[in-house]
């Protein structure tokens, strides 16, 4: 950290700091608190898979309908085993998943290992009680934020429009460093805008409208709901590839973040200052 | 390679310490108690209003996969299975007016429901079944809760592994619904000693480990607090939430 705070500071054209108030605090809590909602349901996702480790795309349980499955064996005189099954093409993913960590320190066949779940030991009593609770935090995160963004009249700047699609190659290149200069643009870049918004309104919405489809409840009381998704097993197969995707995005995030200018990317979400580049602006 | 080797211990030791302290974090008691408030959120939020989707015959798993605790094996269920359960009789009794105790032909002749309904397990996987029985609602009326009443208790035949006989509740809203029976046929047949026999509970608009198998009495109360751990029910007792609608 102090060395790349030593690095800005002896090019005079990124000393300036001048900064502007990126981030309101809604949105810096509202995002901590999402991040951190976001973890515990994956890894008390994973745990909750576990007792069932297959996705049918299908409403019942339908084994011609498998999509994804994760076993494991453990027959005696034999090496064990742990086998990933996708589209029936299996992979053999021993002490990975199927077969690995029981959280305990020990190894047993399971779907996904013990440092991935919540909790570590296989109890799906407890990754239900995470899950079921951490559900409504990432769901309040969202609603503050958009309440928020939509008060002050400024969620237009997250969302892409058809003006930013020429500008998305532009700026890839300028991230591959095959650009000099990245395409001029407001608080957010055309890249950036269509991650968030991706996030924002396709991956977010479908994981919890997936996840809540899943309820026998909620069946009952809002039966198109689980419908729209393929019926109750497909929805469950919905709500683990949102996950997927969500996964890919807070990869990337996290990558970017570390990568560009990180001091002043993390003091954004922090304390709401942030300096301009060049060709940053504040509008849309 | 040595370095390759470190850089593997030590990502195994990072792993391990990931599990210590999700372990340690789902131990805490005040942790647990806070999580568990979104279960009276969702109880108010979802209730048991709605109705569970009727499937068609097209559906229906033939072969209706069987779950929960092995079929009891003990010499009263097994007198019970060998007389075609002629000698099963169903006591409803504790808070009610009029105690019951109904033998198998009589529960047959009220038989007024059958549906094919999907079961939905706490563990994720679903199945269809077609049930027909008597609405729960139909014995109540029989015997009459009176005032203080305020659950429906499910004293069951089988036994976990360490002896625990199995138990569920329901409140009284919940065994008013119309789709809450008193289950006697699956698929058109008799129930048979693997998925229940004679009489089991089925309630689709909430997960599986509500539909109790094997029911040897029902009971009338005020509180579950003083049966078994006080949570209502087996799995209740083993952490599982009461309100099984999510």
């Amino acid at each position: 950290m102090e060395a790349t705070v030593g690095a800005l500071a002896a090019r005079p054209e990124a000393r300036s700091e001048a900064t502007v108030y990126r981030h309101s605090v809604t949105t810096r809590v509202s995002h901590w608190l999402f991040a951190l909602a976001f973890v515990v349901l994956v890894m008390s996702g994973l745990q909750i898979f576990n007792a069932a480790p297959y996705l049918d795309a299908s409403d019942k349980s339908d084994a011609h309908r498998r999509v994804l499955a994760i076993g494991g064996e453990q027959t005696p005189g034999a090496n064990p085993t742990g086998v990933t099954q996708i589209f029936g093409l299996s992979i053999r993913t021993t002490h990975l998943f199927g077969y690995g960590d029981d959280g305990m320190g020990a190894e047993s066949a399971r779907a996904f290992p013990g440092w991935m779940t919540l909790p570590g030991y296989q109890d799906l009593a407890s990754g239900r009680r995470w899950h079921l609770f951490f559900a409504w935090v990432m769901v309040a995160c969202g609603l503050a934020y958009f309440a928020a963004s939509i008060r002050r009249k400024d969620l237009a700047l997250i969302v892409l429009r058809r003006e930013d699609l020429p500008k998305l190659l532009p700026m890839q290149l300028y991230y591959l460093k095959l650009r000099k200069e990245p395409p001029p643009h407001g608080k957010y870049n055309p890249l950036q805008k269509a991650a968030y918004t991706t996030v924002l309104f396709v991956f977010t919405p479908l994981i919890v409208l997936s996840g809540v489809a899943l309820a026998p409840g909620i069946d009952s009381i809002a039966g198109p709901l689980t419908a729209v998704f393929g019926g109750r097993q497909f929805a469950r197969l919905w709500h683990f590839l949102a996950m997927v995707g969500l996964i890919g995005f807070v990869l990337v995030h996290v990558t970017l973040v570390l990568s560009t200018d990180v001091v002043n990317n993390i003091r954004s979400m922090i304390t709401g200052r942030y300096r301009l580049g060049e060709h940053e602006g504040t509008g849309i | 390679m040595k370095r390759a080797l470190f850089l593997a211990s030590g990502a195994a030791i990072a792993l391990a310490g990931c599990s210590k302290a999700s372990n340690a974090l789902n131990d805490n008691q005040t942790i647990r108690r806070a999580l568990s408030s979104a279960e009276s959120l969702n109880h108010t939020l979802i209730g048991t209003h709605g109705r569970a989707k009727v499937y068609s015959d097209a559906d229906v798993d033939r072969e209706f996969r069987v779950n929960g605790f092995d079929t009891p094996s003990d010499s009263s269920y097994a007198r019970l299975l060998a007389d075609g359960f002629s000698s099963y009789r169903l006591p409803v009794d504790g808070l009610v007016e009029r105690p019951q105790k109904l033998t198998l032909a009589e529960l047959r002749t009220m038989r007024s429901y059958d549906e094919a309904t999907r079961h939905d397990c706490v563990e994720g996987w679903s199945a269809i079944g077609r049930w027909a029985g008597v609405p729960l609602a139909s014995v109540l009326a029989l015997a009459k809760p009176s005032q203080s009443a305020r659950y429906v208790i499910f004293h069951c035949m089988d036994r976990a592994s360490d002896g625990t006989p199995y138990y569920e509740s329901l409140d009284l809203t919940q065994a008013a619904h119309p789709q809450t029976v008193l289950a006697l046929d699956l698929n058109g047949k008799p129930l048979d000693a693997d998925h229940g026999a004679p009489v089991r509970l089925r309630i689709p608009t909430q997960l599986g480990y509500k539909s109790a198998k094997w029911i040897g009495r029902i009971e009338v109360a005020a509180d579950f607090k003083h049966l078994f751990a006080g949570h209502g029910g087996y799995w209740e007792d083993q952490g599982y939430e009461w309100y099984a609608g999510i």
